[in-house]
């Protein structure tokens, strides 16, 4: 029965062409625009080198750890991002004028204000590095706190300071580099466009999911009320539905990653078997949200299509898919919003695999997103096992 | 005879509105009965509450003598559904749609082939097995609709309003089926709100309103109710007044009306009504160009029952 019940739910999901699309194709379109609209910027980006000025001042040199970073990426070599010059704010609002510098970065207390004559890719770069060294700086404190917190603990005061300033530098080398690949043609914005592109494409197998389990349902559909009479028990009929339309979705993931590897010639890196893993694990939790929202949402299919689009398409942006800036702003004010996001889990725990040597931040969003899956199946589960109604 | 199905008092209700009140009635075993009533009386409620869809307030339902619950398997694995709504996949052919429910029954691959195929001569689909619901008429559909219902060889069939929005021929077709189905010894419940349909089909008739039972009984036992022996009709151009309060006061007469070039005399009793009425005409040398008589019918019966008619 539950065989019968897999083979079927394929056969079913095979033949629905507007599945199909949104399953197949739409991924790959959109991966085909994103190299299309961004490849020539990121070509651009690469080669150049900015030429900035930093404007001196007791708070810049209190900034520690952005000091360091600046000064790390204006070394001579492969790694260069900035060419800079150290001058008063008077001194740099001339060089701005006369074109010597496309734009300065000023220090205000904890807070870095960057300075251009107009936007442009290079304005724009000085902000994202800005963000990236905050974002790690917040790492860096934390990890300094803690080994503070340990060696307290232990009673050990001596040498406390030594390795944590090692751990500062390494972090801030490390940084350095992360930016440098950021803002290369290795890592770049259209890498994050990539990873929610993965993301969306787990979250769209949702719409495969609440196919499938409408016709498990009575009050859905009269295919539901005829399977609900029959002697099948409902949850392994369930069981297999899901087996079918998460096979359907890998299949449509697998076509994604072939066709972005081979074709759009995108590199994920040294670590594809964990990409692959954490983009099955979404895949998991995509297919359970489209459930729930099936079992939960007593509305047609067309509401429910549009309400599972509109958390794919919402979830996307909040990481970052229309505009990097988002993901920044997300995890510095509102980090709790990726704690229920899947698309923001996905996409993290793929760029913490770029980003990150240790494996415990990739962990979380894989564990996230377990969480997320096991949620949806709880909250879901009463409307699934329900076999009678109150009205149809 | 046994009991298949017993029903005791079973009350559904939505909110405030009873849509199944103290229904009460058995099914016996190889019978057609046929629950007869307009829209919104409670035929399709009543059936959803025997199959364990829908949940009721009060009453009992026995199936085979056994308490029908949502899982109650070795009942339901003998029951066949054939619902109002065509109950297909858009994306499986004519022969996989059969397959697939035959298969939540049937899990012996080389039988369920066997009755899938036995499905498909029954509904007359030989000629459309590859055929996609998409690519089928209405009456083909529905024909389809009744092979995924009986493919598994259900001894207790239910058939909710099967004909509707059907073509005569379809209609005449699935009508047959069904008295096939109860020459093979399935036990059969069947709705409609076509008078016709329960007249040429069942053994037995539930006249069902607002939630209620009216009368049940055999066709027969039904007419006999109403106050109505025939029912005249002319049709005449012109037919005065003062013939009309004369017949009026006929005593085997019950009620005349004359609209829209018709005159209809409804006769209480008598048994020479229409070559009586024809010499009244001639005395009277009224010219009339058709005139037939009519036995009283259940929707007779449910118009003296409730005040309106049937198809209301």
């Amino acid at each position: 029965m539950f065989w019968h019940n897999v083979k079927y739910s394929w056969k079913v999901l095979f033949h629905n062409r507007v599945l199909l699309f949104w399953t197949f194709l739409f991924p790959i379109l959109l991966g085909t625009f994103f190299k299309m609209a961004f490849s020539d910027i990121e070509k651009k980006e690469s080669l150049d080198i900015i030429s900035v000025a930093v404007v001196r001042s007791s708070d810049y040199e209190n900034n520690v750890v952005m000091k360091e970073a600046l000064t790390q990426l204006s070394i001579e070599g492969e790694n260069q991002l900035f060419d800079i010059i150290y001058s008063s704010e008077e001194e740099a609002t001339q060089q701005l004028q006369d074109g010597d510098i496309e734009g300065y970065f000023k220090f205000v207390d904890d807070q870095v204000q960057i300075v251009v004559n107009q936007s442009g890719i290079d304005g724009t770069i000085m902000r994202f590095v800005i963000d990236e060294i905050n974002g790690r700086k917040k790492i860096i404190e934390s990890l300094v706190e803690q080994q503070i917190q340990d060696r307290i603990h232990e009673g050990n005061w001596d040498g406390i300071m030594e390795p944590i300033i090692e751990e500062v530098k390494n972090n801030v080398l490390q940084s350095k580099a992360n930016i440098k690949d950021a803002s290369s043609s290795n890592m770049s914005y259209t890498m994050i466009e990539y990873y929610t592109l993965i993301a969306m494409a787990c979250l769209y197998s949702s719409m495969i999911a609440m196919f499938i389990t409408n016709y498990k349902l009575a009050n859905m559909k009269a295919v539901g009320k005829r399977i609900v009479v029959s002697p099948s028990h409902k949850i392994s009929g369930l069981f297999g539905s899901f087996v079918a339309s998460y096979l359907v979705g890998a299949i449509g993931l697998f076509l994604l990653f072939l066709y972005t590897i081979f074709v759009l010639k995108v590199d994920y890196g040294n670590r594809l078997w964990p990409v692959i893993l954490i983009a099955c694990i979404g895949l998991i939790a995509g297919q359970m949200l489209g459930l729930s929202v099936a079992a939960l949402i007593k509305s047609n299919e067309n509401t429910k299509t549009g309400v599972l689009v509109a958390l794919s398409m919402f979830g996307s942006f909040l990481s970052g898919m229309m505009g990097i800036t988002m993901k920044y702003v997300i995890d510095t004010n509102l980090p709790i919003l990726n704690l229920v996001n899947p698309v923001a889990m996905i996409t993290d725990g793929l760029y913490s695999l770029y980003y990150y040597e240790s494996f415990s931040r990739y962990s979380f969003d894989l564990l996230s997103l377990i969480l997320f899956s096991l949620l949806m199946i709880i909250v879901s589960f009463r409307g699934l096992r329900r076999q009678q109604y109150d009205s149809i | 005879m046994e009991k298949i199905v017993e029903v005791k008092n079973l009350t559904k209700e939505y909110k405030t509105l009873k849509a199944i009140n103290d229904l009460s009635f058995e099914v016996k075993k190889g019978e057609i009965l046929g629950l007869l009533g307009p829209n919104g009386s409670g035929k399709s409620t009543t059936i959803n509450c025997l199959l364990s869809l829908l949940n009721f307030q009060h009453g009992s339902i026995k199936i085979w003598d056994k308490e029908m619950r949502p899982d109650a398997y070795d009942i339901k694995a003998k029951i066949g559904v054939i619902f109002q709504e065509v109950a297909v996949f858009e994306e499986l052919n004519v022969y996989d749609n059969i397959n697939y429910f035959c298969g939540l029954y049937i899990t012996d691959k080389n039988l369920r082939q066997i009755y899938v195929e036995e499905a498909i001569d029954f509904v007359g689909l030989q000629d459309f097995k590859k055929f996609y619901p998409k690519q089928l008429s209405g009456g083909l559909l529905r024909r389809l609709n009744i092979a995924c219902g009986i493919a598994h060889k259900p001894e207790l069939i239910f058939f909710d309003e099967p004909t509707v929005a059907v073509d005569p021929q379809s209609r005449n077709s699935i009508l047959d089926g069904i008295k096939r189905l109860r020459e093979q010894g399935a036990t059969i419940v069947y709705t409609t709100h076509y008078m016709e349909e329960v007249e040429i089909l069942c053994d037995r008739i539930i006249i069902l309103d607002k939630g209620r039972i009216l009368a049940q009984g055999t066709c027969d036992q039904l007419k006999e109710l109403t106050k109505i022996e025939e029912k005249i009709t002319v049709e005449v151009s012109d037919f005065p007044q003062k013939l009309i309060d004369e017949i009026q006061t006929f005593s085997n007469v019950l009620q005349v009306r004359y609209e829209n070039n018709h005159c209809v005399i409804i006769y209480k009793k008598g048994k020479n009504n229409l070559e009586e009425f024809i010499d009244y005409l001639k005395h009277h040398h009224i010219i009339y160009h058709k005139i037939f008589s009519e036995r009283p019918t259940l929707n007779d019966v449910f118009l003296e029952l409730t005040g309106k008619e049937l198809r209301d």
